[in-house]
C-alpha cells in the first residue's frame, strides 16, 4: 500500500520533513546532554548521571508523546472528516477536546476519586460534548458548515463552565490552566507506556473499517446499494476518533488545531484517497507537534515562563485556517436557526414591544431592590446599597441592548440566523486589544481602554471584511474567518492564563463579562450609546429587508450593495466593541435575541431591531442578578451566566423538531 | 420618561460619596483587607480583621494563623462584595497594588491603603517588618508588633547561630502544580529572604516573576545536583503516588539521598508571621535527622 499511496512529490515532502525532524531532535538532544555522552546512553545508561537521566525519562518520553499525540490527533482528524463528509471536522473544532477536558476538571474538583480511570472519564465528557454539537446541527442534516458552528457554541459554552471553575477556585486550578493549554513535559515512561497500547488498539479497529469507510467517498445511496449500514459505520468512526482525542487530553490536555492542520495539509499535499490520507496526516500531526515542541523547549526550555506546547499549536493553527478557507471547498448548505416553536407573524407590533419595554423596566427595578445581603433575601432601599447595583443594572441593560442589535444586524446582512458577534470573532477581537492593554498598562483609564477595544474590533472587522470580499460577501466564508478568530483568542487566552500570573485573576474576571467595575458615567454612556446607534440603525431598514434575499433581488431593488453592507457592518462592530469594553466578549445574548424576537414573530426589520433590543437588555439584567445572587458573597461575572443560560437555550431550543 | 428618572438618580448618587465619611482618624479599628498576607499579619499583632476576601480558600491555603469565626466573607478577591462592605461599615480598606483597580470603588466606602509585601527590588522580609509597623501605627498596636518583630529576630539569630556550624544544601523551594509542573520560589520571594538571612542558599537561579516565583518543569529541578527540596502542601490529588510511580523522580538526587521536606500549608505571598512559621517548620525539618 505504501509505495502506490506516495506519489513521488509526496515522497519527497517525506523526506524533508523526516529530515527536519531528526535535525531538530539531534539539535535538541545535543543542547541536553553533550555529544561524548551518546554512545554510553544507547550502550549503557548510567541511573547516576544525571544528565542520561534527563534525557533518558524526561526528554525522550516527551519526544514519543508529542510523536503519539500529533499522530492520533492526526488520525482522529482524518477519521472526522471522512466519516461526516466535511474537511473542517477535527477534535476541536467539535468541541470533543474541550468536553473531555471540562470533564476531567469537574472530577478533579468533586469527585477526585473517579480520576483512576481517566481515559474513560474523558470519553464520557468528549462524547456528550459530541452529541451536544449533533443534537444542535442534526435539523440540518448535518451541513459542514452548522456542525462546525455547533461545535464552536458548545466549546464556548464548555469554555465558560471551565472559567466558572478557575473564578471560583484560583489556586486549585492552577493545574487545569496549564492543562487546558497541554504541556508535554513528561518525567517518566508511564505517559507513553498509558497511551501506546490504547492508540494501537484504536489503529486496530480504524484498519478494519478503511474499507468500509472509503464507501463514504461515494454518495449515500451508492454506499448504501453495496450493504453498509450508513449510520453505524459513521458511529463507530466517530466513536474511534473521540476515543483517541479523549486518550490524548486525558494524558497532556488540550492540544489545539493539530487534528485540522494535519489533514488538511495532507489533503493540499496530494493525498486525495483515504488511505493515503490515513497514513500522511499522523505523520504529518506528528512532525508538526513534534517541531512545535522543540520550538517550545528550545525558546522557553530554562527561563521562568512555562510554556504550553498547546497552546502554542493552536496560536499557530489559527492563521493556518484563515489560509485555509479560500482554498477549501464546501458542499453548499446554510446553516439554519429556525426556531422551534414559532408565534404567528405579528399584525401589529407596537403593543408586545410596549410590553417588553415594560418587562424590562419591572425587572430593573426588581434586580435593583430585591437580593440576598447579610441578613439573607431583603428588599434593600438604602441608597449606599443602590450605589453599587443601578450602575451594574444599567450597564448590564445597556451592553444586552447593544448585543441584542448586533446580533440582528449581522444576521440581517449575512442571511444566515447563526451569525452573532460572538460567533463571529468581533467580541474576541476587540477583547484581545483589551487583554493586550490590561498587560502593558495596568489601571489604563476608560478612553484607552475603550479605544483598544474599538481598535481590536476594527482588525478583526477588516480581517473579516477582506475575506468577505474576495468571496462576494458569502456568508459561509464570513462566518469562518470568525470561527478562525475565535479560535486565535481562545489560544491566546490560554496562554495568558497559564502564565499563572497573579493579573491572569482579573483578566480571567473581565473576561467572563462582570459588571462589576462599571461605573454610573459608564453605565449611562452605554445606555445612550446604545439607544443612539438603536436609532441611527432604524433608517437601515429597507437594506436590512431586503440584503437577506441574496444577490440579486436586492441589487435589482437598487440598493448600493457595498455601502450597504459596509454601514451595517460598521455599526455592528461598534456596538460590539462598546458591549465587549462592559461585558466582556463571552455571552449569547447577541445570537440568542434575535433568535428569540423572531420567536415571538418579529419578522419586519424595524420591529425585529426594536425587540432584540430589548429582549437582549432584559437577558443581561436577569444574568446580573443571577451573578450577584446565587453564590453571595462571591460574585459571578454577568456576561458567564448570560453564556450559560444562553448555551442550555440554544441547545434546548435547537435540537427540538418542529 | 425612564431617562428623565435615570438622570435624578445619577443626580444623587454622584453627590452622595461626597457626604459619605468626613475623613476619620487612626487608630482604625473596623479594618477589612482583600490580602491574606496582610490579614495574617493583623491576626500576628492581635487585630481581629472584620472581613477578609476569599476566607474559603484562605482556610484552605494559608491555614495558619486561623480567622476567628466571626470574621465576615467578602467573596472573591478579584471582586470583593461591594454591597456587603458598604453593610459592614469598615473604617478602613487594606489592599495590596495588584487590587489597585477596585480603589475607586473601595474609596466610596471608606478609606483606603494600598501596602505591597512585594515591590520591585527590595528584600520581602524587610518590607514585611516595615508593613507590620504600619498595620500596628493605623491600628494603635504599636507594643504587640514590637514584640512580633523582637520575636520574629530573635528566633532569626538562634537559628541562625545553631546553623553555623553546619554546612546545609543549597534549598530548592516548590509548590506542586500537578506531577509534572511546579511553582518554584526564587530570589524574590519571603521564604528565600528568610534562608539568605539565615545563611542559606536558595537552589534555583534560572529567575522568578514580581511575585519570586517560576514555573517549571519537575525534571528542571535536577539542574543543581546538590540541593534539597522543600515543597509546600496542599498537594494537587494522586501526585504523591504519581511522583512515587517516576523513575526520574526518584532519581532525581534529593530523593535518593533523603533530603525532600513536606511542609504544611503556609502563604508564600504572606507577611512576617508567614516568615515565622516558615522558620519554625524549617527548623524543625532539620532537626527532624
Amino acid at each position: 500500500m505504501n509505495s502506490a499511496a506516495l506519489q513521488p512529490p509526496s515522497r519527497l515532502w517525506l523526506a524533508a520533513l523526516l529530515l527536519l525532524c531528526i535535525g531538530a531532535a539531534l539539535f535538541s538532544l545535543h543542547q541536553q546532554m553533550p555529544l561524548a555522552q551518546w554512545g554510553a546512553l544507547i550502550w549503557q545508561p548510567e541511573l547516576n548521571n544525571l544528565d542520561q537521566l534527563l534525557v533518558y525519562y524526561s526528554w525522550l518520553p516527551r519526544l514519543c508523546m508529542a510523536v503519539l499525540c500529533g499522530g492520533a490527533l492526526g488520525l482522529a482528524g482524518v477519521l472526522m472528516q471522512q466519516v461526516l463528509r466535511n474537511p473542517l471536522a477535527s477534535p476541536t473544532t467539535l468541541g470533543v477536546a474541550n468536553g473531555a477536558q471540562l470533564a476531567l476538571a469537574l472530577a478533579t474538583l468533586y469527585a477526585p476519586t473517579l480520576l483512576v480511570a481517566r481515559e474513560w472519564l474523558a470519553l464520557l465528557g468528549g462524547g456528550l460534548a459530541t452529541l451536544l454539537v449533533f443534537a444542535l446541527a442534526r435539523r440540518r442534516g448535518l451541513s459542514p458548515l452548522t456542525l462546525i458552528l455547533a461545535g464552536l457554541v458548545v466549546s464556548l459554552l464548555l469554555g465558560a463552565v471551565n472559567v466558572m471553575l478557575m473564578l471560583l477556585q484560583p489556586q486549585g486550578l492552577a493545574a487545569l490552566f496549564i492543562w487546558s493549554a497541554g504541556s508535554l513535559s513528561q518525567n517518566n515512561w508511564d505517559g507513553v507506556l498509558f497511551l501506546l497500547p490504547r492508540l494501537a488498539a484504536a489503529l486496530l479497529l480504524i484498519g478494519w473499517l478503511v474499507r468500509p469507510l472509503r464507501l463514504l467517498e461515494l454518495d449515500d445511496s451508492g454506499a448504501r446499494s453495496l450493504g453498509v449500514s450508513l449510520a453505524k459505520l459513521r458511529l463507530l468512526g466517530l466513536a474511534v476518533a473521540v476515543f483517541m482525542t479523549a486518550c490524548v487530553v486525558s494524558s497532556v490536555g488540550v492540544i489545539g488545531f493539530i487534528g485540522l492542520a494535519a489533514p488538511a495539509i495532507a489533503r493540499l499535499l496530494g493525498a486525495r484517497t483515504l488511505q493515503q490520507r490515513l497514513l500522511w496526516a499522523p505523520l504529518l500531526g506528528a512532525a508538526l507537534l513534534l517541531l512545535t515542541d522543540f520550538g517550545v523547549q528550545y525558546f522557553a526550555g530554562n527561563s521562568s515562563v512555562l510554556l504550553p506546547t498547546g497552546g502554542v499549536t493552536a496560536l499557530l493553527g489559527a492563521p493556518l485556517l484563515l489560509w485555509l478557507i479560500p482554498r477549501l471547498r464546501l458542499p453548499a448548505g446554510r446553516p439554519q436557526l429556525q426556531p422551534a416553536t414559532q408565534l404567528p407573524r405579528l399584525q401589529r407590533e407596537q403593543p408586545l414591544l410596549l410590553l417588553m419595554a415594560l418587562l424590562l423596566l419591572g425587572a430593573a427595578a426588581l434586580a435593583l431592590l430585591f437580593g440576598l445581603g447579610p441578613q439573607g433575601w431583603s428588599w434593600v432601599l438604602d441608597p449606599q446599597v443602590l450605589q453599587w447595583r443601578i450602575p451594574r443594572i444599567l450597564g448590564a441593560a445597556g451592553a444586552g441592548l447593544m448585543l441584542g442589535l448586533a446580533g440582528s444586524l449581522l444576521q440581517r446582512l449575512t442571511g444566515n440566523p447563526m451569525a452573532s458577534p460572538e460567533l463571529m470573532g468581533i467580541s474576541a477581537g476587540a477583547a484581545m486589544g483589551l487583554m493586550l492593554l490590561l498587560f502593558i498598562w495596568i489601571g489604563a483609564p476608560l478612553w484607552a481602554r475603550l479605544g483598544m477595544g474599538f481598535l481590536g474590533a476594527l482588525i478583526t472587522l477588516l480581517i473579516i471584511i477582506s475575506f468577505a470580499r474576495r468571496h462576494a460577501y458569502s456568508p459561509d466564508r464570513l462566518l469562518l474567518v470568525g470561527i478562525a478568530i475565535a479560535a486565535l483568542f481562545d489560544a491566546v487566552k490560554m496562554l495568558v492564563l497559564s502564565l499563572n500570573d497573579p493579573r491572569g485573576q482579573s483578566v480571567l474576571s473581565w473576561l467572563s463579562g462582570s459588571t462589576y467595575f462599571v461605573e454610573l458615567p459608564t453605565a449611562l454612556m452605554a445606555i445612550a450609546c446604545g439607544v443612539a446607534l438603536l436609532l441611527l440603525c432604524l433608517p437601515l431598514a429597507r437594506w436590512l429587508t431586503l440584503l437577506p434575499l441574496g444577490e440579486s433581488t436586492p441589487r435589482s431593488l437598487g440598493v448600493p450593495m457595498r455601502a450597504a453592507r459596509l454601514s451595517i457592518m460598521l455599526a455592528a462592530a461598534m456596538l460590539t466593541a462598546a458591549a465587549t469594553l462592559l461585558v466582556g466578549p463571552l455571552s449569547f445574548v447577541g445570537l440568542m435575541a434575535p433568535h428569540m424576537a423572531r420567536m415571538l414573530g418579529f419578522h419586519h426589520a424595524r420591529g425585529q431591531l426594536l425587540a432584540s433590543a430589548l429582549i437582549g437588555a432584559l437577558l443581561m439584567v436577569i444574568a446580573d442578578w443571577l451573578g450577584r445572587n446565587i453564590l453571595f458573597p462571591d460574585q459571578l461575572p454577568a456576561g458567564l451566566l448570560a453564556a450559560l443560560v444562553g448555551g442550555v437555550y440554544l441547545i434546548w431550543g435547537l435540537g427540538r423538531r418542529r | 420618561m425612564r431617562r428623565h428618572w435615570l438622570r435624578i438618580f445619577a443626580g444623587l448618587l454622584l453627590w452622595l460619596p461626597l457626604t459619605l465619611h468626613a475623613a476619620s482618624e487612626a487608630p482604625y479599628s473596623r479594618i477589612v483587607t482583600l490580602d491574606w498576607g496582610l490579614a495574617e499579619t493583623l491576626i500576628g499583632i492581635g487585630v481581629t480583621p472584620l472581613a477578609v476576601a476569599d476566607l474559603t480558600n484562605y482556610r484552605r491555603w494559608v491555614g495558619e494563623p486561623q480567622m476567628p469565626p466571626q470574621v465576615h466573607n467578602l467573596g472573591l478577591r478579584s471582586e470583593p462584595n461591594l454591597e456587603l462592605l458598604t453593610q459592614l461599615k469598615p473604617d478602613l480598606i487594606l489592599i495590596t497594588p495588584q487590587f489597585e483597580a477596585a480603589r475607586p470603588l473601595l474609596e466610596r466606602i471608606a478609606p483606603v491603603k494600598s501596602l505591597a509585601i512585594y515591590r520591585p527590588d527590595s528584600d520581602p522580609l524587610q518590607t514585611a517588618e516595615e508593613i507590620t509597623r504600619e498595620l500596628a501605627e493605623l491600628t494603635g498596636h504599636q507594643p504587640q508588633a514590637q514584640q512580633l518583630v523582637d520575636d520574629f529576630e530573635r528566633q532569626l539569630a538562634r537559628l541562625r547561630g545553631k546553623l553555623a556550624g553546619q554546612s546545609l544544601p543549597p534549598f530548592y523551594l516548590v509548590s506542586f502544580i500537578d506531577e509534572r509542573h511546579v511553582r518554584v520560589y526564587g530570589e524574590h520571594n519571603l521564604f528565600s529572604a528568610v534562608l539568605a538571612r539565615l545563611g542559606q542558599e536558595n537552589a534555583w537561579h534560572a529567575g522568578d516573576n514580581y511575585w519570586g516565583y517560576a514555573q517549571a518543569g519537575v525534571e528542571q529541578l535536577a539542574d543543581n545536583p546538590d540541593a534539597a527540596l522543600i515543597y509546600f502542601a496542599p498537594l494537587p490529588l494522586n501526585t504523591e503516588q504519581q511522583l512515587a510511580g517516576s523513575k526520574l523522580w526518584q532519581q532525581m538526587p534529593f530523593v535518593q539521598q533523603g533530603r525532600v521536606y513536606a511542609f504544611p500549608p503556609t502563604w508564600q505571598l504572606g507577611g512576617l508571621l508567614a516568615a515565622q512559621r516558615f522558620m519554625g517548620l524549617f527548623e524543625e525539618a532539620l532537626s527532624d535527622e
